[in-house]
């Protein structure tokens, strides 16, 4: 009975494990035979393996062939095991020598023609390669822009069995990368900030979330502009950096998006209509776990229009990803964790009618009605967002002044742009890179304390701010300083955030006044 | 060549790969109700093993080899030939076994015999 091994990764998550695959053959009539947890697509690669092999003209095996997965007890899915199987099967029966599949893995599926197609997770689990000390992959020649994006492996692409036959002989193929390097632009087709008319303070209140990855809460009554500013926060936020890049991408390359284009480069967006499931949120599946909306989001903006038409246990689903940035999704067999650290922005009416708290317009809802209706987004979940801003609508005086054409999103990113800079300087020896991301601790002891702290301790001891507030509040401070270019956070800065932070009591007060 | 031909021509392959490794032919094509057992043969050395053969033969690879026309069915049919042809048996054989035998026939040349100890497992 002859052996052979070949290696390739599994996808835990967004994590890769090596899995030896081992071929033996002989000891029975000829059959193949897979084990080791494998899925439904995975079990069905004995049957892609044995055409791809006979279309090309190489002979498979005529004995039983066992191909064992290890380690045999994670459970393993997807068809990218297709090119190890078929090389530890061609090892075994000696068509190369194998000590060239030393420190190489392969990934790929196997078309019944012998192409070789392309895989949903290259970029993670060629990442993991990297990491586990391996220097050569063989992947599908159609992803071999997304393959090169790896430092530290030699890659070979292969359009067929043949050329993989080439690459184990020591003969490979010509390389060529098939689509141009450039970052991909998801923000497509961009939308300005000019585009919106007014709204001078809500503006002012995305800039200061774009600066400092601060969480919005966006209400008022229908038209007046939340889900068109939404929209524009993207536009507003830097490229991302070299390790934020690869982490998006991988998430890319996880979801089937392709990355022949390079790495992500622009901050995602996400925008699930409110009828979605928990699953589609926070990711799901049966066996493997998917990653959600709010893993597509990471490092970028997740936008939930309508917050309070959204299922409570979807919106609820959010807490712990909004404090860890991640995702813990546990099944039976394994616990999947994906990045999930997005920047949330709510929108919402007031009430079902939309008219609660607006000045000059009637509300014709039942005071129940608007109580309920504002408590389907819970404290909790306000509690985590930094930024309430009530949106009014524009009056008279305000069209006039809106003929006149708004700053651009390309001014407004200019300043965000210099604040990020700012945040960098100071944080980059922490580890972080927004103020949005630094613990509640670290922002007390490791960071000078902003002037006028007494303010928050009145706000605090009248019950209008929770302990998370008053991290939030200092946070937000430290935003508006950079964004004015101060080295600490003054006295009217902290005054400022402290009244983003409590807008949602400004419902109340211009219900008051009108 | 005709379709019984081809398989007489391969159980003559079987028996002369048997008979050149010392085994000891039996019977040829024993029935029963049940169905036929192709070869029934018994291995040489001081414990000899009762071998019954399923021989499968081929002229060609265009349907895929000969073994892999020996499905499990074929192969529980063939247990229960052995255990019925055992039953007549005045004496005891104390081992025996399964095996499965493909022949190549090509239109030139030596037949190709593969033979399978065990199958039955």
């Amino acid at each position: 009975m002859s052996t052979a091994r070949a290696f390739s990764v599994a996808l835990v998550g967004v994590e890769g494990a090596i899995v030896e695959v081992e071929a033996a053959l002989g000891g029975g009539l000829p059959r193949m035979v897979i084990v080791g947890l494998a899925d439904a697509a995975l079990g069905e690669a004995r049957e892609r393996c044995r055409a791809a092999v006979h279309s090309q003209g190489l002979g498979w095996p005529t004995q039983l062939v066992t191909v064992n997965l290890s380690p045999a007890t994670l459970p393993k899915a997807g068809s990218h095991f297709d090119l190890a199987i078929v090389t530890s099967v061609c090892a075994a029966a000696d068509r190369f020598d194998s000590a060239v599949l030393d420190g190489m893995v392969l990934l790929g599926e196997l078309g019944l023609d012998g192409r070789v197609r392309s895989v949903r997770g290259l970029l993670p689990a060629l990442l993991a390669a990297v990491a586990s000390g391996f220097h050569t992959a063989v992947v599908p020649a159609c992803q071999l822009g997304e393959a090169r994006l790896v430092d530290g492996l030699t890659i070979w692409g292969v359009d067929d069995l043949l050329d993989l036959v080439a690459v184990l002989v020591g003969d490979p193929p010509p390389q060529v990368v098939r689509a141009p390097q450039q970052a991909v632009d998801t923000t497509e087709p961009v939308k300005d900030l000019s585009d919106v008319m007014g709204q001078l303070e809500a503006k002012w209140a995305l800039e200061v979330a774009a600066a400092g990855r601060h969480h919005v809460f966006l209400h008022g009554p229908p038209g007046v502009g939340k889900t068109l500013l939404a929209e524009r926060l993207p536009g507003l936020l830097p490229d991302l950096g070299q390790s934020e890049a690869l982490e998006v991408s991988a998430i890319h390359s996880l979801a089937g998006l392709p990355l022949s284009d390079g790495l992500v480069r622009r901050p995602p967006y996400a925008d699930p209509h409110h009828s979605a499931s928990l699953a589609s949120i926070v990711g799901g599946g049966a066996r493997m776990a998917l990653p959600g909306s709010i893993s597509r989001a990471h490092r970028g903006v997740l936008f939930l229009d309508e917050a309070p038409e959204f299922s409570p246990r979807v919106l609820e689903a959010l807490r712990v990803p909004l404090e860890s940035g991640r995702v813990v999704l546990g099944r039976a067999m394994v616990h999947a964790v994906y990045p999930a650290s997005f920047q949330l922005v709510l929108a919402a009416n007031p009430c079902p009618c939309g008219n609660a708290g607006t000045r000059g317009a009637e509300c014709r809802c039942a005071p129940m009605a608007v109580r309920r209706y504002a408590e389907r987004i819970s404290g909790p979940i306000l509690d985590r967002v930094d930024i309430h801003h009530h949106l009014a609508p524009m009056s008279r005086t305000y069209l006039k002044a809106a003929k006149a054409t708004g700053e651009s999103s390309a001014a407004v990113a200019e300043r965000v742009g210099e604040a990020r800079a700012r945040q960098q300087q100071r944080l980059a020896e922490h580890g972080w890179l927004t103020n949005g991301e630094v613990p509640g601790p670290a922002l007390r002891r490791l960071l000078p304390l902003p002037k006028g702290v007494d303010l928050l301790d009145e706000a605090v001891s009248r019950g209008r701010l929770s302990a998370r507030g008053v991290d939030k509040v200092i946070r937000l401070s430290w935003t508006i300083a950079d964004l004015a270019g101060a080295d600490l956070p003054t006295r009217d800065h902290l005054h400022t955030a402290l009244a983003m932070r409590r807008g949602e009591q400004l419902g109340e007060v211009t219900r008051a006044r009108a | 060549m005709e379709k019984s031909a081809v398989g007489r021509a391969g159980e003559v392959a079987a028996v002369q790969h048997l008979v050149t490794r010392g085994y000891t032919i039996v019977e040829r094509n024993w029935r029963c109700s049940l169905g036929e057992v192709d070869i029934i043969a018994q291995t040489p050395g001081a414990e000899p093993v009762l071998v019954f053969c399923e021989v499968k033969c081929r002229t060609g690879l265009g349907y895929g080899d000969p073994l892999e026309a020996i499905t499990w069915r074929k192969l529980a049919r063939l247990r229960q030939l052995a255990l019925t042809w055992l039953g007549e048996q005045p004496g005891w054989v104390p081992r025996y076994r399964v095996d499965a035998i493909g022949v190549l026939l090509p239109r030139s040349g030596r037949p190709q015999v593969t033979h399978v100890e065990g199958v039955g497992a």
